[in-house]
């Protein structure tokens, strides 16, 4: 029998994580039989897993511990900062100089995002309360993330195809706005499609994982239900603003001082 | 004078060991005068011609247009006045009509009023489009047709100077012929035009210049 904790979920030992493994050692075995070549990427990735989900479970034990607002926000600037790193090296095409606008993008979203679903609609009492705080943060910089990395990524490839009908609508006297209003709206369009895609098949498709996971600790699933629809469109208000506020914070980036758009040929 | 270029160089700071695209360049443009800049390709006649038009970054030298110092002109503003048309021609999505009048959907040109449908279809009947309908869906243009509409795009905006980087290389022989017709009817209204090419010649320019080895030279 197998232990449980207070709230009745049936506790993971490390017994069971031991057993967990066997799934990897299928999926190694699958690569080797098949010539994949990935075992070691599998490894270190399996590796990796287990390394940073523990350490994180040991971080948010000593926080929600502490119970310190000074450090629910160093972390969350923390994840904020990793969430800009990781935009920028999905965006290898990008100028430099959009870790900034990014950073800020982040910024902006994920605090005004995580404190207005904890403050005015859980209405989480300290407003700084690490079991709310962090995980609903958690969730608003991720899809935010994936959003801004998908517009950014797009921005600059749809300019550089576009870049004779800029050229073309600078030289008859349109700003950078101007002439990067239609590739501004594809690349915030392509920021949220997933996010929409993922509101429309939830619960057809697929039981969101914050739903699962409230199901799997024993609450009730209409509870879960309620808390999961917020959850989305916090989501969809996140990757909105942040794809939005990125896009604009940096497409301008690919213009000179004089309002012209530098093409591939004149980069220095 | 109503432009004045000088020493324009391209770049005005060269990579090291990389030559300039152009050096030392100086052009004067008077009103109702046609300038024709041949050279092979490749010799940067298309490069000089968005550095006239303050489409390029990175360019050294001076531009004065009707006394005015390009540094006290807001590009836009510069824009306005002398207007480059890329050989390519861009036709947004969207009717001829709303290609004609996207000059006039940018906030330069917020304070002049915009062509009605009359002067429109006068305008397409003066370059041989008859038989373009203004709500005809501009991706359905040909090449020929496109590029005279671009072309008038920008000469309905009355600019003091346009720039025509190659502008009947690609057409057949009735469309470059009202291409010209649209150009010397510019000329003769005392706008001023440079105009790059390296195919056809015609006894429309004043001058002939070549651009060779990173040079602007006079008469050919």
């Amino acid at each position: 029998m197998p232990e449980t904790t207070a709230g009745g979920v049936i506790a993971i030992g490390w017994l069971q994580l031991v057993l967990a493994t066997g799934f990897v050692l299928l999926v190694g075995a699958i690569s080797l039989r098949l010539a994949l070549g990935i075992e070691k990427e599998l490894a270190i990735a399996t590796a990796r897993t287990y390394l940073q989900l523990a350490l994180l479970g040991l971080v948010l034990r000593w926080v929600f511990g502490i119970d310190s607002p000074l450090v629910v926000v160093a972390i969350l600037v923390f994840m904020m900062a990793a969430a800009a790193q990781t935009i920028v090296r999905r965006a290898p095409d990008a100028p430099r100089g959009i870790l900034g606008s990014s950073m800020l993008a982040i910024l902006l979203t994920g605090f005004t995002v995580t404190f207005a679903v904890t403050g005015l609609i859980v209405q989480v009492e300290p407003w700084y309360r690490a079991q709310y705080v962090i995980p609903i943060a958690g969730m608003v910089l991720g899809n935010s993330m994936n959003g801004i990395a998908l517009a950014l990524e797009r921005t600059f490839a749809d300019m550089d195809s576009r870049a004779g009908e800029i050229l073309a609508l600078t030289a008859l006297g349109a700003t950078p706005w101007e002439a990067a209003g239609d590739t501004v709206r594809v690349a915030i369009r392509a920021g949220l499609i997933p996010t929409i895609n993922s509101m429309a098949a939830a619960g057809i498709v697929f039981i969101p994982g914050m739903m699962t996971g409230q199901v799997l600790a024993g609450a009730d699933p209409l509870h879960a239900a309620y808390y999961q629809i917020v959850v989305m469109l916090m989501v969809s208000a996140a990757t909105a603003l942040g794809s939005v506020l990125a896009v604009m914070l940096s497409f301008r980036k690919r213009f000179s001082a004089e309002g012209v758009y530098v093409e591939k040929g004149y980069r220095s | 004078m109503l432009l004045i270029a000088e020493h324009l160089s391209y770049p005005a700071e060269p990579q090291p060991g990389a030559p300039r695209v152009f050096d030392g360049v100086n052009l004067v443009l008077e009103p109702g005068e046609l300038v024709d800049v041949v050279g092979p390709s490749g010799s940067g006649k298309t490069t000089l011609l968005r550095a006239l038009a303050r489409l390029l970054p990175g360019v050294g030298g001076t531009l004065v247009f009707a006394g005015a110092a390009a540094e006290s002109v807001v590009p836009a503003e510069w824009r306005r006045h002398i207007a480059l048309v890329p050989q390519q021609a861009v036709m947004r999505s969207g009717t001829v009509a709303d290609n004609l009048l996207l000059p006039w959907s940018l906030r330069v040109r917020a304070q002049e009023t915009a062509p009605d449908a009359d002067q429109l279809r006068e305008a397409l009947d003066s370059v041989g489009l008859h038989e373009i309908t203004l709500d005809r869906d501009a991706a359905k243009l040909s090449v020929g047709q496109a590029a005279r509409v671009a072309l008038l795009r920008v000469a309905l905006t009355a600019p003091d100077i346009l720039l025509l980087d190659e502008p009947d290389a690609n057409l057949d022989d009735a469309s470059a012929d009202q291409v010209r017709a649209i150009t010397a009817r510019f000329v003769g209204g005392g706008g001023a035009v440079v105009r790059v090419r390296h195919l056809r010649s015609d006894d429309l320019a004043a001058r002939r210049l070549r651009l060779s080895g990173g040079r602007l030279t006079g008469e050919v």
